[in-house]
């Protein structure tokens, strides 16, 4: 933020505060409202913060081509501060004092968790953007991102394979809540049926916003040069962790090509502060890459960086992650549904879902089935490359079926 | 500068001690059990949307945890920046209540126990299906923490701010633990999915009134409560305590069971606040621990002035206010307004905004005696 | 990577005119030469890895120049060879175009170019390849321990001619003895019993548990490990690797621990002097610290733009900037805010706890939440292996130096200038002093900018190990009051065996139990012990 934009943002407060209704109420009647649930303070800022930016700009997207059937689409955005029940108590307020159409919003999955209730208790509609640990089915949620059997699991058996240097033994390190521990449940299940002993593998959990992993990586060397086999590490860390932990690795010598790390969370925006000659071939899995070939992609850049330069955000321009996408595309489907369902109402929504396809920058067309709120995408293996970024390493041949709960867990 | 302070305080503390503040306390306390009345008819007669009336049982519980801090920081002088403990307390254990009902209700069990790849409930939710035994828990389980640590850290005489760091440093740990999954308190995520409460569906409108109403008849209760006992001969312990703790004991005052007294009456209070908040918000998690969120009960009790009870009251409950309202409507100002606030309330009307007439009126004073003389 | 690269272009000058004997047979390898380019730009892993021992089988036998082998695998490996439709090839990095064949300068090619992508298998031969051949052709290089170590982690899978010619090159007997151990690795299983036995005493030389796990691997095959000869050589060397790794894991307990304790140190340093002297608790600390980070930062921009030749300095120019900016802040701090509070210590907690949300937020918008890029400098990036698993990583024997350094500066500021005697004197008895003449007012602001400044400097040594961005100061602050507290207010002393013992407690716990455990147990014996001894370890001797 700039300063110009500094003076104007207290010029509105000093609006919002005069003004007797808790929202400013100056709104075209014709309009219809999104609401946006990311923290742009708090330990989750780092990343989740421009995700708002992204619903904005996909909001003006539409807005440009005459808004959704025929109404203007107001975008509100609020500061959960990395404060779960707040994300809660927010939600509330969206939708039922502000009367949101659809929320955006959340990162962690404990966010998520902390909406639902809200969000099922008033039939509100909530566009998550994350890849998550699965096993939940809300007829309340679109689920815009991959459950892990059709993310992780392709990545497990890339690293297990030949060419991924056919790992045998695996450090789990994750933050200690429910994604990692689900991820890690779901790997633990994948390589018993596989054959591999309980010995084949290690779990450790830090809390969040760990940041000493001197003697933990120390761990890892020892795991790794005990006999069994090629060791990899699978990284669940999350928020701040993921660098420090990388530096760390890097510090101690640790190359792709002696541990591989598949960082499943690790995302372009956490590589920002590192540099990445040291951990090229670390690999991730999401839903879409930066280094995505396609001209939806190309075009998505081009109104990013534009969006970035034109509102003065404090974003990169040229570092684009899967949530940015996600949530993108989320704006995108649920326009497209209204415009089927000709109405905004939840219900008329949700049931327009079945069959809403949509060109994401990721290069897939993506879609719904009427049988879940997951949307189908395709997936792609990132490698870590120098310039801070993912070579795709992997991508899948069409968009997999989502399968929310996993036969291994 | 340092003059006007002291024109300022003089002109405090001429006026009225905790007695006439005792009384304040009081008045204001039936004034909520009308309020209480008020939003019970209005909830249940659809006169009040729920979510406001969700939102004011949510800030009455914030109004209690703040009476409880100032019972002991504004009267006893002793500063907790870990009372978030106990909030936190009465929080999980009504959760565990609530999360049992529901397991044994809908037989889903918790989300915890199914990553946890665990069959069955830790022995500690044992028998906390029972609502009195809960609540006989949150009682037992707050004081006796309270008292435990009050007896170890008083009878060492550690004071001052060693105390309070030693309490937020409590809290952390405290909130170290409660984040494990293993510890069989949901970790990170918590607590949540709650069904029933007493047989009510949580979400209905009556339940949500019921519950607000309930948390303003708490905050009244405790309100009188606290009032009656600064009123006491324990309130006028306390503030000697506050004023001059060595000569008290001097005196042949022991001091020791006076504070350990406050401070559970103060963490049991702070405790049942955290039981009426939990239903509410819907959610419990660590994050009630964090350090932060002590210290800003403590920011409520200063802003709104410390000694007061009302004011602490007050405090609490513009700022919870500001911040539901601000971290929707204007998120990007909001932490530069409350950072603000708290410097300009510490520093020029340091005993809150609650003075601030009075402060206006010492200032207005002593620049008329200066322009006198 | 880039390093290397430039590193072998300029030895290769050397080489090529001092080593006639490389030179000499390049002429006559064009051919394998297009063949190995022509397989690197395959997208197949078999054709490539295949190219790669090819090469140095061919440098092996000199019949392949070996400072363009090592130019040719670094290309290869940086993705800087790029391959086109009908046999395009060109190595393109920074704007320079070369032929991959005679590494001559070409023009900029229209064709669409790609680098075939490197998957881990084939990175690790190109790992292994670019560490023989840069022993091969630099053998003296500062790089070349560096490329024995990488070298190690790949001996399952390095050319065991190239290998010999490596040895055979090493001027250093070290370095040549880690190569020879590398090589010791492969022969575990020879058919010849002699070069068994002197490989599995040769690998007890480098007593890594990667040895270990190989001789134990040996132990357990009973067709290479039947031969009593054999098997006493087994058990002598891994009884002797035991022994060194045992050493090798002390070490590195107490390394970590000292590290550990360094960062706690700087963290509660600062705080110790506020504290100590105007029983201030000043919980915007460690933003404090964050301020100092981003002063380096701008200080790393300010060089990048005006003199990138001298970046790699840039945390040894930003030391006195990072001082003098944050006991600024602390200054105003102390001037606007907390002058007014001295008689109400608990305020002053509220004070700083709002001035430190207010300093998060300024810095939030006015350099947004992502991460700070650092560079890294040379003299900081990666470790030296001392023994067996054992490694000293530069960042963190910075920071240990820098808090030793502080301390030094701080105890000669306390114990030896004016200001140090003044500050003393306030600390023991405000009152005193004043009537003896020392402006207590001015201590107070000099020493409340002293405290903020070494909390700046802090920050400084910190931006290499941790991520740098608006929230990063929050996680140092419950652990800096209980070190300052523990250590007994105002003894620096005090703080510095606090965070010594602190640290070390703590990485002794932690392999056991995890870090939570070992942070929850060391808190909790921290508020026990302040139980018993409520002045810390040091109480002041002042009246308070």
């Amino acid at each position: 933020m700039n300063r110009r934009k500094f003076l104007k943002a207290t010029a509105a407060l000093g609006g919002a505060l005069a003004m007797p209704s808790l929202i400013k109420s100056a709104q075209a009647a014709d309009s219809v409202k999104l609401g946006c649930l990311f923290s742009s303070s708090g330990t989750m800022a780092n990343i989740e913060g421009r995700l708002s930016a992204v619903v904005k700009m996909a909001a003006d997207e539409l807005n440009a081509k005459g808004g959704v059937l025929g109404k203007k689409v107001d975008v509100l955005v609020t500061d959960p501060a990395s404060d779960w029940p707040l994300y809660a108590q927010l939600g509330r307020q969206l939708l039922q004092q502000e009367k949101a159409a659809a929320l955006f919003g959340c990162w962690t999955s404990v966010s998520r968790k902390s909406v639902l209730p809200v969000v099922e208790q008033s039939n509100g509609l909530l566009f998550y953007p994350l890849h998550f640990e699965g096993e939940e089915n809300s007829k309340n949620v679109v689920y815009m991102n991959s459950p892990p059997a059709s993310s992780v699991l392709p990545a497990l058996e890339y690293l297990m394979s030949k060419d991924g240097g056919e790992a045998k033994r695996f450090y789990m390190l994750g933050s200690d809540y429910v994604w990692p521990r689900t991820i890690n449940k779901i790997c633990k299940g994948f390589w018993k049926s596989k054959g591999f002993a309980e010995t084949a593998w290690k779990e450790e959990y830090v809390p969040f916003g760990f940041s000493n992993f001197q003697t933990i990586v120390n761990n890892i060397r020892k795991f790794a040069a005990e006999p069994g086999g090629q060791p990899i590490i699978v990284l669940t860390v999350v928020g701040s962790s993921i660098p420090d932990f990388f530096k760390e690795i890097i510090n101690q010598g640790i190359k792709a090509t002696d541990i591989p790390v598949l960082g499943l969370d690790v995302l372009e925006a956490d590589l920002e502060g590192l540099d990445t000659a040291p951990m090229v071939g670390h690999l991730n899995c999401w839903a879409y890459l930066q280094n995505v070939e396609a001209p939806a992609n190309a075009a998505f850049k081009t109104n990013w960086a534009n969006y970035v330069t034109k509102n003065s955000l404090p974003y990169k321009k040229d570092t684009i992650i899967d949530p940015m996408v996600s949530a993108y595309d989320g704006v995108h489907m649920w326009a497209l549904a209204c415009e089927k369902a000709k109405s905004t109402e939840v219900d008329a929504v949700r049931a327009a879902f079945d069959g809403v396809s949509f060109d994401c920058p990721s290069g897939y067309k993506i879609s719904m089935s009427g049988e879940n709120n997951y949307v189908k995408r395709g997936v792609f293996i990132g490698s870590v490359n120098d310039q801070q970024a993912f070579d795709i390493l992997w991508k899948s041949e069409d968009t997999p079926k989502p399968v929310p709960f996993s036969p291994y867990a | 500068m340092t003059a006007i302070l002291e024109s300022i305080s003089r002109e405090i503390q001429g006026k009225g001690g905790p007695a006439r503040r005792g009384l304040a306390a009081e008045r204001l306390a039936g004034m909520l059990v009308v309020a209480a009345l008020a939003i019970l008819v209005a909830g249940t007669q659809g006169l009040m949307s729920p979510y406001v009336v969700n939102l004011i049982g949510q800030v009455a519980t914030f109004g209690m945890l703040a009476i409880a801090l100032d019972l002991i920081w504004g009267y006893a002088g002793i500063l907790s920046l870990g009372h978030g403990l106990y909030f936190a307390i009465g929080g999980y254990l009504i959760a565990m209540h609530l999360v049992k009902v529901a397991y044994l209700q809908t037989g889903t069990p918790p989300d915890f126990m199914l990553f946890m790849g665990w069959d069955s409930l830790p022995f500690y939710y044992a028998g906390l299906e029972n609502f009195p035994y809960a609540l006989a828990l949150i009682v037992l389980i707050s004081g006796g923490v309270a008292f435990l640590f009050g007896l170890i850290s008083f009878r060492s005489r550690v004071s001052g701010v060693y105390f309070s760091i030693i309490t937020q440093a409590l809290v952390f740990v405290a909130m170290l633990l409660f984040f494990r999954n293993d510890t069989g308190f949901g970790g990170n995520n918590g607590m949540t999915g709650f069904t029933t409460l007493l047989g009510w569906p949580i979400a209905a409108p009556e339940t949500i009134a019921a519950l607000s109403a309930a948390s303003v008849l708490a905050a009244a209760a405790s309100l009188y409560v606290c009032a009656r006992i600064v009123r006491s001969r324990l309130g006028h312990m306390l503030v000697a305590i506050r004023e001059d703790e060595s000569r008290l004991r001097f005196l042949g005052f022991e001091t020791l069971w006076i504070k350990i007294a406050a401070w559970v009456i103060s963490a049991v209070i702070a405790a049942i606040a955290g039981m009426l908040y939990v239903p509410q918000v819907g959610i419990i998690n660590p994050r009630v621990l964090s350090p932060e969120l002590s210290i800003e009960i403590a920011v409520w009790v200063a802003i709104g002035g410390r000694g007061t009870l009302v004011g602490a009251f007050a405090g609490a409950i513009l700022i919870s206010t500001l911040k539901v309202v601000l971290t929707a409507s204007a998120p990007e100002l909001w932490p530069f307004i409350l950072s603000l606030l708290v410097i300009f309330v510490v520093v020029l009307l340091p005993n809150g905004l609650l003075d601030a007439p009075a402060a206006l009126r010492g200032w207005l004073e002593w620049r008329r005696q200066r322009a006198a003389s | 990577m880039k390093r290397w690269v430039l590193a072998m272009l300029r030895l290769s000058v050397f080489m090529a005119a001092g080593a006639g004997w490389l030179a000499a047979p390049a002429r006559a390898d064009g051919d394998a030469r297009a063949s190995i380019v022509d397989r690197l730009c395959t997208r197949e892993t078999e054709a490539r890895i295949a190219a790669v021992d090819e090469l140095l089988a061919g440098v092996a036998r000199k019949e392949i120049a070996a400072d363009w082998g090592a130019a040719i695998i670094g290309a290869a490996g940086d993705a800087s060879l790029k391959c086109g439709e009908g046999g395009v090839r060109v190595i393109a990095k920074s704007g320079r175009f070369r032929d991959p064949l005679t590494l001559a300068d070409v023009s900029e090619s229209s064709a669409k170019l790609a680098a075939p992508f490197v998957n881990l298998r084939v990175r690790a031969a190109y790992e292994m390849a670019g560490g023989l051949l840069l022993l091969i052709t630099a053998p003296a290089s500062p790089l070349a321990a560096k490329a024995a170590d990488d070298l190690q982690k790949h001996a399952g899978i390095a050319n065991l001619d190239a290998l010999q010619m490596a040895v055979e090159a090493q001027p250093s007997p070290d370095l040549a003895g880690r190569l020879q151990a590398i090589a010791a690795f492969r022969a575990l299983r020879h058919p010849d019993l002699e070069r068994r036995i002197a490989a599995i005493g040769k690998l007890a030389d480098d007593p890594t548990e990667r040895n270990r796990t190989a001789l134990l691997d040996l132990q357990g095959d009973k067709t290479a490990a039947g031969d009593p000869k054999v098997a006493a050589a087994l058990a002598a060397s891994i009884a002797s690797i035991d022994r060194w790794l045992q050493f090798s894991r002390l070490m590195a307990t107490v390394y970590s621990g000292l590290s550990y304790a360094s960062i706690l140190f700087m963290a509660a340093l600062g705080l110790a002097v506020i504290f100590g002297l105007m029983g201030v608790i000043n919980l915007a600390q460690g933003e404090l610290i964050m301020v100092g980070a981003y002063t380096t930062y701008l200080v790393q921009e300010a060089i990048r733009a005006a003199a990138p030749g001298i970046l790699d300095l840039y945390l040894l120019i930003a030391i006195p900037i990072a001082f003098c900016v944050t006991a600024l802040v602390g200054v105003l701090m102390e001037i606007t805010v907390i002058r007014h509070l001295y008689r109400r210590p608990l305020m002053t907690l509220l004070a700083t706890w709002a001035i430190s949300l207010l300093l998060i937020n300024l810095v939030r918008v006015f350099f947004g939440t992502q991460n700070l890029e650092f560079v890294t400098p040379a003299f900081l990036s990666g470790g030296e292996r001392i023994v067996g698993d054992f490694i000293v990583t530069y960042n963190r024997l910075f920071a240990i130096v820098f808090a030793l350094g502080i301390l030094i500066a701080a105890l000669i500021i306390l114990r030896r200038t004016k200001l140090g005697l003044f500050i003393r004197a306030v600390t023991e008895n405000r009152d005193m002093a004043g009537c003896v003449g020392v402006s207590a007012r001015r201590v107070d602001v000099l020493s409340f900018g002293i405290g903020s400044g070494l909390a700046g400097l802090a920050g400084l040594a910190l931006s290499p190990i941790y991520t740098v961005n608006p929230n990063m100061g929050t996680n140092f602050i419950v652990d800096a009051f209980m070190i300052v507290v523990l250590g007994g207010v105002g003894s620096l002393i005090g703080t510095l065996i606090a965070s010594v013992n602190i640290g070390m407690i703590n990485v002794i716990i932690e392999p056991a139990y995890g870090a939570v455990a070992a942070k929850v147990i060391v808190l909790l014996l921290i508020i026990i012990f302040i139980q018993f001894r409520p002045e810390g370890l040091f109480a002041p001797k002042g009246r308070r």
